[in-house]
């Protein structure tokens, strides 16, 4: 296991989701963070986060719950300078494609907020990382989305 | 149903008035709206107020709306607590109007009230931004904005120029308004100048905090004439839909778009009809999309239409003569229902400095919130002298 060699002792900060039933986050490296999102067992619909209900179809349990592997293409993205407060500044917005067919909202984390880094249809990959802290140093996890390495960053990693 | 009009608006002055609570800011907007009606108060049968933030920025926790009429010495008529986001204040009108046109009733008032600035900033900038439960994930809405004009600029080759246009024109017109919160006209290079929010958006292209309050009275023709002798106007359509989700296969119509389809085909005219228009510009850009989901122009006109001037207050189709959302001020629920009044005024010919030339029909358009990837809400009501 690749635990941290941190001599200082534990501190009493936990990782903490935003939001329970949104994502897993790995607890071993061989392990992949996957979305929990829905697709319709009819028309093909997929969503994240999931929806009881189809709006397409409309109908009683058509949706089942599907993890999302999390590879995708900016669709539109924006660098915003305002944020509330505790949250960092600036941020990057992104609305992304996934491969699974949905349309999702994420922060865009691992580069440099500048319009130079990113272009729309940059290929990106979920994480899971810090988005936060709150009032008792607990780390608030969500789900986020980076650009994928190229080949030949990703040896270096 | 019954044809139903407007007799009587008002509203405060849009700004920070951080001595001023709900009932001291709706009792001065609905007394402003009795007055112009010339309509004894107890004549008024139901209410409806609209209300977003004030349950978690003031200390009333609930039935704000009695609270509120409370101080305007309102007791034992029905009042209905309104909630719709941005849209609150039309969605209350809307309510009142169909009070009136189903004959339940044959005057009613419709309020909408805000208090955003408190003695914490941060705790203000939270509250506005629940008007969806992704803030807590950091989702921010100037970024939204950004990311469809973002989209939009590329597709129709406009320019960060021209959204600085628009907030350069309702500042203009803002500086007209005395109830407008911000009175100074600002220049182009003020606009591209000033700190960057979310390219292209700058502070001030954005709509900011505000308190206010702003009312309408309606009720049908026959009983107006009772009251008053100033021009009557028509609620020829007030139309209100909630957003839809966007499904892969199928292109996303604006939400604007529909509510306005409906409102024309409800007031049996077309946007070529229109004279007046206040839009729902949170962001200043945002203006230009919606002349073109509103009808006014064709698909990639909107950089056009504020390039030649054609919605200048002097132009053929005046947007936002009040200052809209950036100059005028928005608080949140009583936005809805300063658009009426500012129309009202425009169609009756009361609008002083900023009186657009003869107009007969005026539209407002009114969104607010955000559910998955839609607005929650999105009115749209035609007036008619």
């Amino acid at each position: 296991m690749a635990e941290p060699s941190n001599s200082e002792p534990a501190t009493e900060k936990k990782q903490v989701p935003v939001q329970e039933g949104l994502f897993y986050q790995p607890k071993s490296p061989e392990e992949k963070p996957y979305l929990i999102g829905a697709k319709c067992t009819v028309c093909g619909y997929v969503c994240f986060p999931k929806l009881p209900v189809c709006p397409r179809c409309v109908k009683k349990d058509t949706m089942e719950e599907m993890h999302i592997s999390g590879k995708g293409k900016i669709d539109t993205f924006s660098i915003c300078y305002a944020a509330l407060p505790g949250f960092q500044a600036p941020s990057i917005q992104a609305y992304i494609n996934l491969e699974e067919g949905a349309r999702i909202w994420s922060l865009i984390t691992g580069v440099e907020p500048s319009d130079e880094m990113l272009k729309i249809g940059t290929d990106v990959e979920l994480s899971i990382g810090k988005l936060r802290e709150d009032a008792a140093g607990n780390e608030i996890m969500s789900y986020q989305f980076r650009p994928v390495k190229t080949k030949q960053e990703g040896q270096i990693a | 149903m019954r044809e139903v009009v407007i007799i009587g608006v008002g509203m405060t002055r849009f700004g920070k008035f951080l001595e001023r609570g709900l009932p001291d800011l709706g009792r001065e907007a609905v007394w402003n709206a009795i007055e112009d009606a010339n309509v004894p108060p107890k004549d008024i049968q139901i209410a409806y107020v609209a209300n977003s933030i004030g349950y978690q920025l003031t200390e009333l926790k609930g039935t704000i709306g009695q609270h509120v009429l409370a101080a305007a010495g309102f007791f034992g008529i029905p009042i209905i607590n309104v909630e719709n986001a941005c849209s609150s204040g039309s969605t209350a009108l809307r309510s009142a109007c169909l009070e009136v046109a189903s004959g339940n009733y044959d005057v009613a008032l419709a309020l909408g009230v805000e208090k955003l600035f408190c003695d914490n900033t941060a705790r203000s900038a939270e509250a506005m931004a629940s008007g969806t439960p992704y803030a807590k994930f950091g989702f921010m809405f100037p970024a939204l904005y950004s990311m469809n004009l973002k989209k939009w600029m590329e597709k129709f080759a406009i320019t960060q120029r021209q959204f600085a246009k628009v907030a350069v024109k309702n500042s203009k017109n803002g500086s007209l308004n005395p109830n407008a919160q911000f009175r100074k006209p600002l220049s182009i290079d003020d606009v591209l100048n000033s700190r960057v929010i979310a390219y292209p958006l700058t502070l001030y292209m954005c709509s900011t905090m505000g308190d206010g309050a702003a009312a309408a009275i309606v009720c049908t023709r026959d009983t107006a004439r009772k009251y008053t002798t100033k021009p009557i106007i028509e609620v020829a359509a007030c139309e209100l839909v909630s957003g839809t989700v966007t499904l892969p296969d199928r292109p996303h119509e604006p939400l604007e778009a529909r509510a306005a389809g409906l409102a024309y085909q409800k007031a049996g005219i077309g946007p070529e009809d229109v004279n007046v228009v206040e839009v729902h510009d949170g962001m200043a850009p945002a203006e230009l999309m919606l002349y073109e989901e509103l009808g006014l122009c064709k698909e990639g006109e909107g950089g056009r239409m504020i390039d030649e001037g054609k919605t200048e207050i002097t132009g053929p189709i005046p947007v936002n003569p009040s200052g809209g959302l950036a100059a005028k001020g928005h608080p949140v629920a009583a936005t809805g229902l300063a658009q009426i009044a500012e129309i009202v005024w425009q169609l009756r010919g009361e609008a002083g400095d900023r009186q657009v030339n003869n107009p007969r029909v005026g539209l407002t358009e009114n969104a607010g919130g955000w559910v998955i990837d839609d607005n929650a809400a999105c009115a749209v009501t035609i007036l008619k002298r």
